[in-house]
């Protein structure tokens, strides 16, 4: 048996026990993927028309996100109301009905139970009215469609709060996009580490930006006190083109340069970016204590022309991600976090950190205290009590 | 006039044999970690890219490597050595036997089957990729060029990252 986890009174330290806790995993599948918050599930676009649908985990839990007949988009429990049974096994698809292979229960798409053989034998007062499939609280901003298995969660305009505004830039100004594809993970790290390292950290890991000498541009972090963060910043042009054969791979067809990398990261743990001409979104659901699997889900704009669509794919292709020139290094750092974190200790924030009795709000760019309130947001989450000594 | 079926079959196994050796040179530049000349192995005008079968069926776009010139190759190989952190392998590419489906005035058309084995330092050998090339092929100056080789991957979710071609 392990000791307790002794949270440190110092608010720029967080223990590294925390990454590797099993038992403090499944309490966080219970408090944080089961609880009162968003989780972002689909971009419309993915399932843009009737009958086409998505299945998902929400923490643990299978989910269907289906674009009804009548156009609206619902999201189920994937499981049959009858005996529980998983419904719909594909990834996505299209579907005239959810049929349950197992008694032949057949759902519309609106959730609606049709056909139940043999319902005359089923015990008194069995009304097909109450077997819908279970659906689950949704709401959509740009698109992005977000679920929720609590009654408790504030409205979604509330949740996002200040994050909102970099959230709808990142997904193209008004979310009319299309989809351009995945690129499927999975990283053997624990989900906080992933979520605390990707999205935006101190550009000195990723060597490619220093050949390229193009360090980034004046820019904005703002953290939300419910664990968001918002990044806004420039892109300044890249003064080594030469250092690549083909410069055009990096090249501003559609993005003021002034917004050149917006980023939302939203609590727990999902990552919405358009950085260069890249728009994407990062669905991430925990696997286990020590393993995240990210579908990374890539998107052009309703209104690009042809070309455009072709320099995004290229870009969407080749630049970020698990698999991407200037940036797979994130995946390394994932990986190599969770490995750490097995030794005692606690890891500690310094640059940006002014004071360690409580967490602020106005961080720099790239000051990595920017954490440290979405760290302050999980401590009082997970119920846990502040050393009381440093 | 056409050629006796004999003939055929002798031209057609001598053309897949060619497939076949150079597909094994393809691997072991790859696996011998001698990526610089791996570019060669390509037309100056060539696309390649590296796409997950889901991506395929669905038909959809993006890849998580897609160059359209020897050029990007190049870039890959450079951001490799010079710039990209990962964690150190060796690579084993096992291939099938080419199928050769068309040979016209574009090229030869062929399909391949391919294992990729991965091997981190922690000395464990894992199955890292299964999928297949898609492969136009060209002949310049007697030498076959891949015109367009599309690796088109079952292992549609990947294991940490993937910075060595296939």
């Amino acid at each position: 048996m392990n000791a307790p986890i002794q949270w440190p009174k110092a608010v720029n330290e967080i223990p590294k026990a925390i990454f590797t806790d099993a038992a403090l995993y499944e309490r966080e599948i219970e408090t944080i993927f089961h609880g009162a918050q968003w989780h972002a599930l689909a971009h419309r676009a993915e399932i843009a028309n009737p009958g086409d649908f998505k299945t998902m985990l929400l923490g643990r839990m299978p989910v269907i996100v289906a674009n009804g007949e009548d156009g609206k988009i619902r999201v189920f429990f994937n499981s049959c109301t009858h005996r529980g049974n998983q419904v719909e096994m594909a990834s996505c698809g299209n579907r005239k009905a959810f049929e349950c292979p197992y008694h032949r229960w057949m759902f519309r798409t609106n959730g609606e139970l049709a056909i139940c053989p043999g319902s005359e034998e089923f015990s008194p007062g069995f009304d097909k009215k109450d077997y819908g499939l279970r659906e689950l609280r949704t709401a959509e901003f740009c698109g992005l469609i977000f679920a929720t298995a609590s009654a408790d969660t504030p409205a979604l305009e509330s949740w996002l709060g200040a994050v909102a505004g970099t959230l709808a830039g990142a997904l193209g100004g008004d979310g009319r996009l299309k989809l351009l594809g995945y690129q499927k993970v999975r990283y053997a790290s624990n989900w906080k580490a992933y979520s605390d390292n990707d999205g935006y950290h101190a550009p000195l890991l990723h060597v490619g930006f220093r050949l390229l000498g193009w360090q980034g541009g004046q820019g904005s972090q703002k953290p939300t006190p419910n664990g968001h963060l918002a990044f806004e910043s420039q892109l300044k042009p890249v003064v080594n083109r030469d250092f690549l054969k083909d410069p055009s791979l990096i090249d501003l067809k559609a993005t003021d340069p002034e917004s050149g990398s917006l980023i939302a990261q939203l609590f727990p743990h999902t990552v919405i970016t358009k950085h260069m001409d890249v728009i994407n979104v990062r669905f991430a659901t925990p696997i286990s204590v020590d393993c995240t699997e990210v579908h990374y889900a890539y998107f052009s704009h309703a209104d690009d022309s042809e070309e455009l669509v072709r320099h995004r794919i290229r870009q969407s292709s080749n630049l970020l991600g698990p698999c991407g020139m200037v940036s797979m290094e994130d995946a390394s750092i994932f990986n190599r976090i969770h490995i750490g974190s097995f030794t005692p200790g606690n890891a500690k924030f310094q640059k940006g950190v002014k004071r360690t009795d409580e967490v602020w709000f106005d961080v720099k760019q790239n000051d990595e205290s920017g954490n440290l309130p979405k760290w302050n947001y999980y401590c009082q989450l997970m119920g846990f009590q502040r050393s009381e000594v440093a | 006039m056409s050629l006796p079926a004999a003939a055929m079959n002798v031209e057609r196994q001598l053309l897949l044999s060619e497939i076949a050796e150079f597909n094994a040179a393809y691997a072991h530049c790859i696996d011998d970690d001698q990526l610089e000349q791996w570019p060669e192995f390509f037309a100056e005008d060539c696309e390649y890219q590296i796409i997950p079968r889901e991506n395929v069926d669905l038909g959809l776009p993006a890849a998580i490597v897609f160059c359209d010139n020897r050029g990007m190759l190049i870039d890959r190989v450079v951001a490799l050595r010079k710039a990209n952190i990962y964690p150190a392998h060796y690579s084993r590419h096992v291939l099938g036997a080419p199928v050769l489906l068309d040979a016209d005035g574009r090229g030869l058309h062929s399909q391949t089957s391919y294992v990729l084995m991965l091997t981190r330092m922690d000395g464990e050998t894992r199955l890292f990729s299964a999928g297949k090339y898609v492969d136009v092929m060209v002949r310049e100056n007697g030498v076959l060029r891949l015109k367009n080789r599309s690796v088109v991957f079952d292992t549609h979710r990947i294991d940490t990252l993937l910075v060595t071609p296939i």
